[in-house]
């Protein structure tokens, strides 16, 4: 009986640094909720909302990124070119 | 302070659903603390016919056809006990029970149903429906709740998997039978838009998603979806609905959709309920959101901004990292942010399209490349035109940037080749592979990494 719970105790040995602090669990109660009112006017929609502050339009962005020091990437390429024709 | 019998009055005389339905609230109001107490104290198990019938009708002067009378009186009845068993909370704590409470809630939901199919009930008063209903569901899972701790308590712990699994969401699962009926009550109504109850489809399809959910067996929402598909020539527009009722609805369809992969579906529905959904429903909104993202995600390759996610600090945590990495195209620790989060992305059922991330930050690396591969000898009065033929080498060179390769590792070409052949297949890159030349030939003129303006 010792030695199964001795083997993974071993195992787990490796991995026990600090663990990271898990994320906020999803509370058990992940449920879409009942709206106190049953009905709202357009002004007080999420979108209608947005609108009129005019933060509408910048919710979804670009996956990529251009501006990301191009400069230091072509420099780092260079590098690792070297390093893959070397290895071939 | 209105009485549950000024409620009834007051919305018999003005006709308003929802006054009529306040009655039928299990919940004394914080003005009212004692509402319940005084329903129930005012009279006993073996006049409580007779009462009800004076205090809602004779007391207040409101006349109703005889069977419509009869029919308040049948569901008050069963209403009158339910109310009796949550006041024994108070009361009488140690005798109190969820499962009582529930059967006679059950009791009285049949009795509504009854006074709708055969009680004559007009179809103003379907917020009724809305109220008992939700309280069904809620005691429901209250008097699960309460069984299975009884359970545990009596068999031990080592009984505890064999008496709970099967048994764990029994109420819930009869709730939901009940539930059902009033589905089909509010949809087979045949009586013209105006006096219909399919007002209240919506709202009861809702009930059922959010069951259907609980108890694990999202399949059976398809049911409902083929029965609203078959009548939607008789369903008045969606926007003619309560946001409440409607907002909910897009939410679960999203959701059922994503769970099937069909993002883009599902990316409609949930940006309907993202945009309609009100403004100060915090947690509704965030819930949409953790749908939304990874839909956007895999349909339009975006990813959400500082300010979408600036009021959702959870949110914000879950998904920043990976959006990092995706920008930057790093791979590896794109893998380290999916590994980190990868117990809450399952729990939230979100992992799988966020995986899908990954060929994203690859598309953006080897991007990066065609980029820092800049513009071929410009012919005179040309306008520039960027190198077009990468030797794979620099791919292969760009995937060590990516995965942070150790000194000395090999990168082994027929794997860049698998990877460039990928995206080249997934239409996130134009263009092919000259074998021969080790050398990718990409499509000219702004469509190499088609959509992202090169």
């Amino acid at each position: 009986m010792s030695n199964p719970s001795q083997t993974s105790d071993n195992k787990a040995e490796p991995t026990q640094q600090p663990q990271p602090q898990k994320p906020p669990v999803l509370e058990e109660d992940d449920e879409f909720e009942d709206f106190p009112v049953e009905d709202w006017p357009q002004e007080e929609t999420e979108q209608g909302a947005a609108a009129a502050n005019g933060t509408n339009n910048h919710l979804w962005e670009e996956s990529w990124d251009d501006d990301d020091a191009a400069e230091d990437f072509s420099k780092q390429l260079k590098e690792e070119l070297k390093k893959v024709e070397a290895s071939h | 302070m209105s009485s549950i019998f000024n409620d009834f009055a007051e919305g018999q005389r003005t006709g308003s659903g929802h006054r009529l339905a306040a009655a039928l609230t299990p919940v004394a109001p914080a003005e009212n603390p004692d509402r319940l107490k005084a329903f129930f104290y005012f009279s006993n198990a073996t006049r409580v016919a007779s009462d009800l019938r004076y205090s809602l009708f004779q007391a207040t002067g409101i006349r109703l056809p005889k069977q419509e009378t009869n029919a308040w009186i049948e569901i008050f009845t069963p209403y009158w006990k339910a109310v009796g068993e949550i006041v024994r909370f108070d009361d009488a704590p140690s005798h109190a029970s969820w499962v009582k409470v529930f059967d006679a809630w059950k009791e009285t939901t049949n009795m509504l149903i009854r006074g709708y199919s055969t009680g004559g009930l007009p179809a103003w008063t379907v917020p009724c429906l809305y109220v008992v209903g939700r309280y069904l569901r809620a005691f429901a899972m209250k008097a699960d709740a309460e069984l299975s701790s009884q359970d545990s308590a009596a068999f031990g712990d080592r009984f505890q998997d064999d008496a709970s699994t099967d048994f764990r969401n029994a109420k819930l699962e009869e709730a939901t039978r009940v539930i059902n009926r009033m589905f089909t009550l509010c949809l087979s109504d045949r009586a013209s838009i105006e006096e219909s109850r399919k007002w209240g489809i919506y709202d009861t399809t809702n009930l059922l998603f959010k069951s259907y959910f609980k108890l694990n067996s999202v399949g059976l929402s398809k049911n409902l979806l083929r029965a609203l598909n078959a009548s939607s020539a008789d369903l008045p527009s969606m926007d003619a609905f309560p946001k409440s009722h409607i907002v909910t609805f897009k939410y679960y369809i999203g959701v059922i959709h994503f769970l099937d992969e069909n993002y883009a579906e599902a990316e409609e529905h949930l940006s309907y309920a993202w945009n309609m959904c009100h403004q100060a429903a915090t947690k509704n909104k965030e819930l949409i959101l953790s749908y939304l993202v990874p839909c956007h995600l895999v349909t339009t390759h975006t990813l959400p901004s500082k300010e979408l996610l600036a009021s959702f600090p959870r949110l914000e945590k879950l998904f920043r990292p990976l959006c990092n990495c995706i920008r930057k195209g790093d791979l590896s620790g794109f893998d380290t942010a999916m590994t980190a989060a990868e117990e809450e992305f399952v729990k939230r059922r979100i992992y799988l399209p966020l995986e899908r991330g990954r060929d994203i930050a690859l598309r953006n690396l080897f991007r990066k490349v065609f980029i820092a591969g800049g513009f071929d000898e410009p012919k005179e009065g040309q306008p520039l035109i960027r190198r077009t033929r990468v030797p794979v080498a620099e791919f292969a060179a760009a995937l060590r940037v990516g995965t942070h390769a150790e000194e000395g590792s090999r990168v082994d070409i027929d794997e860049v080749e698998c990877l460039l052949a990928n995206l080249i297949y997934k239409g996130l890159m134009k263009g092919y592979i000259a074998r021969e030349r080790g050398m990718v030939v990409l499509s000219k003129g702004g469509t190499a990494f088609p959509g992202t303006g090169v």
